[in-house]
């Protein structure tokens, strides 16, 4: 058993508190493109690591080589990074207390892909790029892809953590090219949770590619909708990017400790009474759920914002100690390679009772806006993210479509003026980078808003 | 362990399992990484790393399998697993080969320093430092937001069935760094430096600290303008981003051969303003990207893409060129050895015009200098939109003030003929594209307040 080798690596480290993560995480992916197989990938990348704290300072080394030895050369590393750069840090870094937990945990799943014939998903992935190319004349190329990422985690640590973990993530995605008068469009829909491969059933794969064939076709003859201050509705798939990118990152104690908009505005009202906004570890299938981070605490709900007002922010258990507080179990590493830092979980926007056909009545002149894109913000609330599709509205009533732009603005100057929150909630799968990424859920319900849009 | 000899080893067991063609790619690297935060050291890591990516043919069937223990008994049982998985797929007519061997490999000079692979954890530190008393030095009103410094020593071994069987190692160093400045209250907008090097000598992190503190103190107290079309002087970081992220993929074979580029039947026609030529070349002396062979064994060239404006060549890997019956470029690239080779940029260059930036900017009526994007571009179509950070207001050949958030959009396909100028100095960029600053005009200017 690796964690009784690796206890016995621990017991005699120099460090006030070093702790070890073991990884091996199983790949299988398959790509289809224009009708052919153009990637299926089988693959296992395992490794260890060590964090220790010696005096107030971190350490961290890694490596894929797991032996007596490297094992060894990788404490040693980690001993000496700590050592030398302590003279060079500001503050100490101290941990605030949690009970050592020893638990083991396995995303529930219906159909485990480690039991599963495998060769199921690249028919799978077939079909639906049959579908997707007969869709329509104006469809030029496309990929389909489905991707299993399967973790094993353990961790322990000095304190006497001992947590085994097995996460798996099931995901699909299709990405659509349509041509039209010389142009090129192209859009992107995904589907994926954690869980097994139930994650496929009721062809939710088919039914998101279609969605981006479709759409595809729809924007490729059309102009770009014209920039400007517009009245609008974030399809509920956007709104989990806004609740993200502008808003979740302000609420991370890292950067609330470096000045971030939030930094100075707990038990402040900073969005419409509408708004609630959660960062939540423990959601079933949701893509960012772990029983307990990289850091062995147990993760949680945590409400960052409540009906407008900021109640809580995201800590490791090192800024919980700064802040004299909790833990949230945000402390997430991408992988062995990887210290944790402070990430979000599932980020969500809760949602009310409208449909999107009640959002749309109201709008007399504005957009109904489709289909998320890459996106930044910077710890100030300002962000920018894509939009794929911009729906014309006007009075009430959905006209004609237009390509999408990127939109941007003061992530909660817009959650001030949210006007109506959507009963359509969805969680969707994300990739986020904050110097290493990770895998994130982010929802919502479709909102009713103003914002700049980036057009022509 | 000596890569090759696992290399070879695993192609010939692989044929032996049942396989037509093999080819093993072994990859063995050590990073140190130093990550800033607010101002802090947040991580120091040192990694080190290896793993075998194997490309897999049966009956034109494709797979590809990959792992990090590179023990006989794992690569031999992942083989015969990757072997169920390639016989219930499907043939590709279109497959012809993995590449046959080839002579004549030309090696690179400057890609590899001896000094980076024996420096210390607490030598690559000392760097970090010295750029954050660089800033500091600068002025105590600019403060460090993050950054990040990766020193890399790698060593790469390829086999495949047809005989090829390379072996080489390279280093690359690089450094970014964000700066902020602070004044009565408010801040300037976030500022970006960064220096990419094959080697330690010409590498200066205390340089990066400096200009990145200049450039977060020029943008203090900004002014907002209302909404115009105009020129605008892209930095060579945007211009990589927004001219050439339609270009990289508009060039590339694959995306061609699938309808994905908008440049699919425009050889010989004129793609671009009669200033702009284009070279793909791997073999740049300290080149970012540079590297004798790629990443499926091909040796590296030059290739030669827009001549004054003209479309010339696409680039290609073995497969895309196998298809056309043309010869691959030499530019099959993979991210890592866990993924299988696509094709990819090498070193993208833009040959330099004449001119610094006061002579590029000298005749613009009205119009902005842009040095840092944070938005969307759309690799297929070109349109793109988002914000001009780290810009400023230029009127009568002159820079007048720093701008508060403004948006541009456009489309990267007509920017591209509407290039005015092109500067004398170009610089490597993380997208492997080397560009002088670019001077466009007829930009839609969206002011936000």
């Amino acid at each position: 058993m690796i964690l009784d080798e690796l206890t016995r690596h621990l017991e005699k480290t120099e460090a006030e508190y070093a702790e070890m993560r073991y990884q091996r995480r199983q790949i299988f992916s398959v790509t289809v493109k224009d009708g052919k197989v153009e990637n299926l990938d089988k693959g296992m990348i395992s490794g260890v690591c060590v964090r220790t704290l010696i005096d107030g300072s971190w350490g961290f080394s890694s490596t894929t080589v797991i032996d007596k030895e490297n094992i060894e050369n990788t404490i040693n590393d980690a001993i000496s990074l700590a050592k030398a750069s302590k003279t060079k840090k500001k503050r100490k870094v101290r941990l605030v207390e949690v009970e050592p937990k020893i638990d083991s945990y396995e995303t529930p799943m219906e159909k485990d892909p480690r039991r599963e014939d495998l060769t199921q998903l690249l028919e799978l992935a077939l079909e639906v790029d049959e579908h997707v190319r007969s869709y329509s004349k104006s469809i030029v190329s496309d990929s389909i892809r489905l991707l299993i990422v399967d973790d094993d985690l353990a961790f322990i640590s000095s304190e006497g953590a001992r947590i085994t973990q097995r996460i798996v993530r099931c995901s699909g995605n299709a990405l659509v090219i349509a041509r039209a008068k010389g142009n090129l469009a192209s859009t992107y829909e995904s589907i994926g949770a954690q869980a097994g491969l139930e994650v496929y059933s009721e062809d939710a794969l088919l039914k998101a590619a279609l969605k981006a064939a479709e759409r595809a076709g729809r924007i490729a003859p059309r102009r770009v909708v014209p920039g400007g201050y517009h009245h609008v509705i974030l399809e509920n798939r956007i709104v989990g990017l806004l609740a993200h990118e502008a808003v979740g990152h302000c609420a991370e104690a890292d950067l609330i400790h470096g000045g971030s908009f939030l930094a100075d505005k707990m038990g402040k009202k900073v969005a419409s009474k509408m708004i609630t906004l959660i960062d939540d570890g423990t959601l079933p299938s949701g893509y960012g759920t772990m029983k307990y981070d990289d850091e062995g605490t147990e993760t949680k709900k945590t409400v960052i914002i409540e009906e407008g007002t900021v109640k809580h922010f995201l800590h490791s258990r090192e800024t919980a100690y700064q802040f004299e507080t909790e833990p949230t179990g945000n402390a997430r590493a991408w992988s062995f390679e990887y210290d944790p830092i402070i990430r979000m979980r599932n980020t969500y926007i809760a949602p009310k009772d409208q449909t999107l056909e009640e959002l749309i009545e109201d709008v007399r002149d504005g957009y109904l806006l489709r289909g998320g894109g890459g996106g930044q913000a910077d710890f100030n609330g300002e962000f920018m993210f894509g939009t794929q599709e911009a729906i014309k509205i006007e009075n009430g009533e959905l006209k004609e479509s237009y390509r999408g732009a990127t939109i941007s603005g003061n992530a909660f100057e817009v959650l001030q003026k949210v006007e109506a929150v959507g009963g359509d909630f969805t969680l969707s799968i994300g990739m986020c980078g904050k110097e290493q990424v990770n895998f994130v859920g982010i929802g919502g319900p479709s909102i009713r808003t103003h914002i700049l849009v980036g057009g022509r | 362990m000596e890569l090759l000899g696992v290399a070879e080893k695993t192609v010939k067991r692989c044929e032996e399992v049942g396989f037509d063609e093999a080819e093993a790619y072994v990859q063995r690297r050590k990073n140190v990484e130093i990550v800033l935060e607010r101002g802090e050291i947040q991580s120091e890591r040192i990694k080190t790393r290896q793993g075998l990516g194997i490309r897999l043919i049966k009956d034109k069937k494709v797979g590809f399998a990959h792992t990090s223990v590179l023990k006989e008994e794992t690569v031999d049982k992942l083989c015969k697993e990757a072997l169920g998985l390639v016989n219930a797929s499907i043939s590709n007519p279109e497959w012809i080969s993995l590449p046959t061997k080839k002579c004549c490999y030309r090696k690179p000079s400057g890609i590899y320093d001896e000094d980076i692979e024996v420096l210390g954890s607490g030598d690559f530190l000392s760097l970090v430092i010295e750029a954050c008393d660089a800033v500091e030095e600068v002025d105590k009103r600019v403060h460090i937001d993050d950054g990040k410094l990766v020193a890399s020593t790698f060593e790469v071994a390829i086999a495949n069935s047809h005989g090829i069987s390379l072996r080489e190692r390279g280093t690359a160093i690089s450094f970014f760094l964000v700066c902020i400045a602070r004044e009565n209250g408010s801040a300037s907008s976030f500022a970006y430096e960064y220096d990419i090097s094959r080697t330690l000598k010409g590498f200066s992190p205390g340089r990066v600290g400096e200009l990145a503190a200049k450039k977060a103190l020029a943008s203090l107290n900004p002014k907002s303008i209302e909404s115009f079309e105009g020129e605008v002087l892209l930095s060579p970081d945007v211009a990589a981003e927004i001219l050439f992220t339609p270009v990289i993929n508009s060039i590339n074979a694959d995306n061609v051969q699938r309808g994905r580029s908008v440049w699919a039947d425009r050889i010989n026609w004129e793609v671009a303003s009669s200033n702009l030529s284009l070279i793909d070349d791997g073999l740049l002396p300290n080149g970012i990207n540079s590297f004798p062979f790629d990443a499926e064994g091909v040796p590296s060239q030059r290739t030669l893409i827009i001549d004054k404006g003209v479309l010339k060549a696409f680039i290609y890997d073995s497969y895309t060129a196998n298809k056309e019956g043309v010869e691959s470029t030499g530019n099959a690239s993979r991210s890592d050895y866990s993924t299988p080779p696509s094709v990819s940029i090498s070193n993208l260059i833009v040959e330099e015009g004449r001119g610094k930036f006061e002579d590029l900017i000298q005749d613009v009526e009205r119009g902005i200098v842009i040095n840092r994007f944070s938005g969307n571009v759309n690799p297929q179509s070109g349109d793109f939109s988002g914000l001009a950070k780290q810009a400023s207001y230029i009127e009568n050949g002159e820079v007048k003030f720093p701008l508060k958030e403004t948006m541009i959009s456009g489309n990267s396909f007509t920017a591209l003929k509407n290039i005015i100028d092109i500067g004398e100095e170009k610089r490597a960029t993380f997208t492997g594209v080397y560009t002088p600053p670019i001077l466009i005009k007829d930009l839609k200017i969206v002011s936000k307040h």
